[in-house]
């Protein structure tokens, strides 16, 4: 009994050195009186993603696992965003993420149907989060053939049939989104830094993104195993303006300080970008300073390791006069935008900006509702004037009702210029039925996606691809640095029809059946009797009426 | 269509009392119309505003605006500031404001190259700044604006409004509850900046290509919901104004102007609209005389076409926009109204329009307003113009009856003499042999008769068409000429003014003078004819320009009606004449120069005839000017409209009163007296 009992400890510490869990914060003071803080907690689980062995869970959450393995899928992003990510002044961040809510899955290769998997898998996510991703099938959503690859390990080929992206520009996300996804961290928010997550303050920013990420990775370096990675992310963005003053305290970000660190956890630890211009001192001291340099950039971090301290807050003091520096802009940056006026036709114009002095490559992913029928025809690209020739374009025209619009650009953007591509639509008509609750609100239409391997690291934060931490984030200089830029949704007015008519008729087809409800229901109910009347002459009328 | 083909409809005896009362009946239904619109001012009639859309939720919140100072600060600095820049917006200034604040801050710059005379070439420059509403992804946006005046500038100055924007913005850029970004916009030239703007903003054109070349402009947020344009002249005021007239006369919706109205009285500040304040007086006469006239001043503005404010410009967008304009009143103990209270009447404004959850749909679009809290709804005026269009309508188709009338009894009466000179036997004889005729026989009898070549007896299409289009030709000629004349007056020495005037002048009085250079007396029937179609065009016209612009179209039909009921062909010579010197008065040249010379005297009563006379001259000189280049840069189809439309028509009219008259119309007529 003894051996057993030795042999299911030891078993069970195997399995439980198999998975760990890290949790760390980045604070990073952002240009134009902003402060950025990004929550990572990643867990690995040295499993095999597509066995029975998946459901034992121990630090991973039991959801995700079951979700995985259900709908097979290889890697799955999700992101649910309040707010726009401004890159042409908070430069990048560590996980890009379109207004809304945007989820992409790749699926086994080895599924059969991958638009009934994407459409349980939707609403699987749906319950899990307890968002309207529901509203996602296979009408809204594209298989983009270059924009969303793996960021995953990969065996063999790719093909693009296996993977569905779709946005939903309209949810709106909020405190019933956070709390279904906290409760998939090992310690919850009860400890460690996911304890500063309340609600009450994270919405009170100018940004804020949750998002989950899955996929397979290299248990080791030779990559013989793969194993699992699970991302949990937390993106706000603080404006001094509305705290008050730029003075911040963890205290004054999210409302507590922090208590101590989640004891499940491998790591845990704050790290504080220094390297802004305007400089700060922090309280308590920090445990360490890291200068990390990557692809040609230096910055230097203070490091907080939680598991070595007591209760504390995080003081920041500014010396000094604020000064207002001018912004300078990082290497690429768009925007989306719509033209035109009325009803009959519009425009829309995606400007993509290269402030850097060589070409760069990238990628423009469109994905258009079925109700914004757009002509390929006019789409132009202009360059200062010039016109530019896409180097790939992939298109595949919409079906009014069953598909989107899926339009992938590949350009060559010239140095420091400026690039435009338009393209018109018209409005279309719905069925009656085919408009929302507010449907004078008026109907979204998503952001692009811009794909692009920077050259250089300049306001980079993202973590690389084969890294899972922020602190793989450091000094890790590679021959790109991806970046997939989110543009602005928009919002467009279509034909709507005066939905109080209906209303009107109702009160009028009410009115007329009580009107002739009545004489009906004399007609039905009483007995008509015939009566004999004897004509009277007029003078004997009159003498009758006098005798009254 | 029936009753129009049906020869027999003629016969009916409906259609007989309207040919004998259809003049009495255009009269009766000209007064009623009159009589009604004008009766519409009374609060019998009219029924008072109220909230249609209940997302605003006004005033339901406590305002929080305090900075007083601030506003004052800004004030002070920008007065000094202004001082450096004589000419143009001190942007430097502005700019650095705006980015303390945190907001993005952006530049537009346009250039007009100026359509009419020698090429001229202006540039000016907007500012704005957008506060990013934290609780959207710049999806849609509130627009506040306010046109920038240099000290040179004749117009009174809006620096208050200025401080008050700064000081707003202060205020909500620490807010966290906009859902919408606020767009602060700063535009130079009046007018010309905001268009220009919008214009960059929505990627369009709307006047002619290369007129105003509204260039880029970076920074953008989505749709725009709404603007509220700030015009404050001074930092103490006693009074707010709401304006609301656009371009071509459309109006915001009636919601947004409840709206700003709403939170200045909450805010405890009078409220005017077109400088009146809503009064109740006991008597109902005085009542409805003083409602009467804020509507009449409304109607007299809404009819030009022009935009009073720079919120006019919005209305194209589909954004819905009001200018608060704020005077000081002569007594200054009754000025007590300070940048705090117009901050906070900001506040509660962008407060409720940031609750808008769709955009502005529910209240009215189209309206009149006989006092701050009065409106008459399209339903109420609708009729007015209904009324005075049907004289046109009415009238045609009583003359289309009399055409066919007159065609009957031509043939009643050349058959009748025909008998008359044949004895009974002979009749009978010809009977016989018209009912041995075949079928066929008849047939062709009758083809040939209808290819005989068209006497006055018939109706000379080809005449009429070749009128109909040449007057038409004319109009197109008046749109268009008067631009090229002033560049080839501009290179004679003339100016814009003199040869625009010079040539609409001589285009008119050429169009004027060729009816009489023709020899060939038009046919009556001909005559009618013409009258016919352009009776029906002007009435047609009238009811859609009523759909967009009721002033304009209320004050042409009320003009015009009178006038074109009178035009007959006739045969008495002095008739004619009356008819011809009378229309000549209706030219839209005349009646052009008779309203703004109108407007002179009464603006400026004290001066000799004399003065008047020139000073009249003078300003319809610019009148035309400003009307021409408004269509080219706005898109304001005033004098397009005029020219194509109402021009042509009158030169068809002008035509109709040289056309004889019929012999056998005196001998019904006759009769029927």
């Amino acid at each position: 009994m003894k051996i057993l009992v030795y042999v299911l400890v030891i078993i069970h510490l195997v399995s439980c050195n198999k998975d760990s869990f890290t949790e760390e914060l980045l604070l990073k003071p952002l240009y134009a009186n902003k402060l950025y803080s990004h929550f990572q907690f990643t867990t690995k689980w040295d499993v095999d993603a597509t066995s029975d062995s998946m459901f034992h869970t121990n630090l991973f959450p039991r959801a995700i696992s079951e979700i995985v393995v259900r709908h097979n899928i290889q890697e799955l992003h999700i992101s649910l965003t309040a707010g726009l990510w401004r890159y042409e002044t908070w430069g990048y961040p560590v996980v890009d993420a379109a207004p809304g809510a945007e989820v992409w899955a790749w699926f086994n290769p080895d599924t059969e149907n991958v638009d009934k998997n994407w459409k349980e898998l939707a609403n699987s996510l749906s319950g899990l989060l307890c968002a309207s991703l529901n509203f996602i099938d296979s009408t809204n959503s594209i298989n983009p053939e270059i924009s969303l690859r793996n960021s995953g390990v990969v065996q063999g080929q790719v093909n693009n049939t296996f993977l569905r992206y779709s946005s939903l520009p309209r949810e709106i996300v909020c405190t019933e989104n956070l709390t279904p996804w906290k409760k998939l961290l090992p310690c919850s928010s009860k400890a460690g830094i996911a304890s500063l997550l309340n609600a009450g303050y994270i919405h009170n920013t100018q940004y804020h993104s949750v998002g989950i990420m899955f996929r397979p990775i290299c248990a080791d370096k030779a990559c013989t195993r793969k194993a699992v990675e699970l991302q949990q992310t937390v993106s706000l963005v603080y404006d001094y303006k509305m705290l008050g003053n730029r003075q911040w305290t963890l205290r004054r970000l999210f409302g507590q300080g922090i208590m101590n660190a989640c004891p499940l956890a491998k790591e845990s630890s704050i790290y504080v970008d220094l390297s802004n211009d305007d400089k700060f001192d922090l309280e308590p001291y920090p445990h360490e300073y890291i200068t990390a340099y990557r692809g040609g950039y230096e910055t230097t971090y203070a490091k907080y390791d939680i598991k070595r301290i007591k209760p504390m807050s995080i003081a920041a003091s500014y010396e000094g006069k604020e000064i207002i520096n001018v912004n300078i802009p990082p290497p690429l940056y768009a925007s989306q935008y719509k033209t035109g006026f009325g009803q009959q036709n519009g425009g829309i114009i995606t400007k993509l900006y290269n402030n850097h002095w060589a070409d760069l490559n990238v990628v423009v992913l469109q994905n258009f509702p079925w109700y914004v029928p757009i002509y390929l025809h006019t789409m132009k690209i202009e360059s200062n004037g010039n016109i530019l020739q896409p180097t790939v374009l992939k298109y595949k025209p919409g079906k009014l009702r069953e598909k989107a619009h899926y339009l992938e650009i590949g350009l060559r953007l010239p140095p420091k210029s400026t690039i435009s591509i338009s393209i018109d639509f018209d409005y279309v008509f719905l069925k009656w039925q085919e408009y929302p609750p507010d449907a004078n609100h008026g109907f979204y239409i998503g952001s692009a996606i811009i794909s692009a391997m920077l050259p250089l690291a300049k306001n980079y934060t993202g973590i690389p691809q084969d890294g899972s931490t922020i602190a793989d984030s450091f000094n890790a200089s590679r021959s790109g640095y991806l970046v997939q830029i989110r543009t602005e949704t928009m919002i467009i007015t279509l034909p709507t029809p005066d939905f109080s008519m209906p209303y009107n008729v109702i009160c009028l087809a009410c009115t007329v059946v009580a009107l002739a409800f009545g004489p009906l229901h004399n007609i039905t109910t009483k007995r008509l009797i015939l009566k004999v009347t004897t004509k009277k002459k007029l003078s004997e009328k009159l003498k009758s009426f006098f005798k009254k | 269509m029936g009753l129009l083909t049906d020869p027999s409809a003629g016969q009916g005896k409906l259609i007989k009392l309207l040919l004998k009362y259809y003049a009495k009946l255009c009269v009766l239904l000209y007064t009623v119309g009159i009589v009604y619109f004008c009766a519409l001012a009374s609060s019998q009639i009219n029924s008072s505003t109220y909230f249609s859309e209940n997302a605003l939720l006004p005033g339901l919140v406590r305002s929080e605006f305090m900075d007083n100072t601030m506003a004052m600060n800004y004030f002070d600095e920008l007065k000094h500031e202004m001082k450096k820049y004589d000419d143009s917006i001190p942007y430097p200034w502005l700019l650095a404001k705006f980015r303390q604040l945190g907001l993005d801050t952006y530049t537009h710059n346009f250039s007009l190259n100026y359509p009419l005379g020698a090429s001229q070439k202006f540039t000016g420059k907007n500012v704005y700044a957008i506060i990013r509403a934290p609780r959207a992804a710049s999806t849609e946006a509130l627009v506040l604006s306010v046109p920038y005046r240099p000290p040179v500038s004749v117009h009174a100055p809006t620096a208050s409004s200025i401080a008050i924007m700064l000081a707003f913005a202060k205020f909500a850029v620490k807010e966290k509850y906009w859902a919408k970004d606020i767009i602060f916009l700063v535009t130079e030239h009046e007018q010309l900046g905001m268009q220009a703007w919008l214009e960059a903003y929505h990627g369009v054109t709307c006047g002619k290509k290369d007129v105003l070349i509204s260039g880029d402009m970076k920074g953008r947020a989505g749709s725009i919901q709404a603007a509220i344009n700030l015009e404050i002249h001074e930092p103490e005021i006693g009074q707010i104004d709401i304006k609301i007239e656009g371009l071509n006369g459309q109006l915001p919706n009636l919601d947004l102007f409840n709206l700003s109205g709403k939170m200045a009285l909450k805010e405890g500040l009078s409220l005017t609209f077109k400088n009146r304040l809503a009064k109740r007086l006991k008597s109902l006469w005085r009542d409805w005389i003083y409602a009467f006239q804020t509507m009449m001043s409304m109607v007299v503005t809404q009819a030009t076409g022009v935009p009073n404010g720079n919120h006019g410009l919005f209305y194209r967008f589909g954004i819905q926009a009001v200018t608060l304009e704020g005077f000081s009143l002569p007594n200054p103990k009754s000025n007590r109204a300070g940048f705090y209270t117009i901050a906070r009447i900001l506040e509660g404004t962008f407060r409720s329009l940031n609750n808008l959850l769709e955009r502005f749909h529910q209240s009215f679009f189209f309206y009149l307003l006989s006092a701050t809290d009065r409106y008459i709804s399209i339903g109420l005026y609708i009729p007015a113009i209904c009324l005075l269009a049907a004289t046109f309508m009415i009238k045609a188709y009583a003359k289309w009856c009399q055409l066919h009338n007159n065609n009957k009894t031509d043939e009643k009466q050349a058959g009748g003499d025909a008998k008359n000179q044949l004895s009974d036997d002979v009749v009978k004889e010809l009977e016989m042999k018209h009912a041995a005729l075949t079928q066929g026989d008849w047939e062709q009898k009758f083809e040939v008769e209808s290819e005989k070549p068209p006497n006055d007896k018939h109706v000379g299409l080809g005449h009429v068409s070749l009128v109909y289009v040449l007057s038409h030709v004319v109009g197109f000629a008046l749109r268009d000429l008067p631009k090229y004349m002033s560049h080839v007056g501009a290179t004679y020495g003339y100016s814009t003014e003199t040869s625009i005037y010079g040539t609409f002048a001589a285009v008119s009085l050429l169009g004027v003078l060729f009816p009489l250079c023709i020899r060939r007396k038009p046919a009556y029937k001909s005559m009618s004819f013409l009258n016919i179609i352009a009776l029906l065009e002007v009435g047609t016209a009238l009811i859609c320009l009523a759909m967009y612009n009721i002033s304009i179209a209320m004050f042409l039909a009320a003009i015009y009606a009178p006038a074109t009921l009178l035009i007959n062909p006739t045969r008495c010579g002095s008739c004619r004449i009356v008819q011809r010197v009378l229309w000549l008065m209706m030219h839209p040249f005349v009646v052009f120069n008779v309203c703004i010379a109108v407007f002179t005297f009464t603006a400026f009563p004290n001066d000799s005839l004399e003065e008047v006379f020139y000073r009249a001259l003078g300003a319809s000189r610019q009148a035309m000017v400003y009307s021409i280049v408004d269509s080219e840069i706005y898109g304001n189809w005033l004098y397009n409209m005029i020219t194509m439309i109402f021009v042509s028509t009158w030169l068809c009219f002008y035509y109709v009163t040289f056309g004889k008259a019929d012999p056998s119309e005196q001998i019904i007529k006759k009769k029927s007296d």
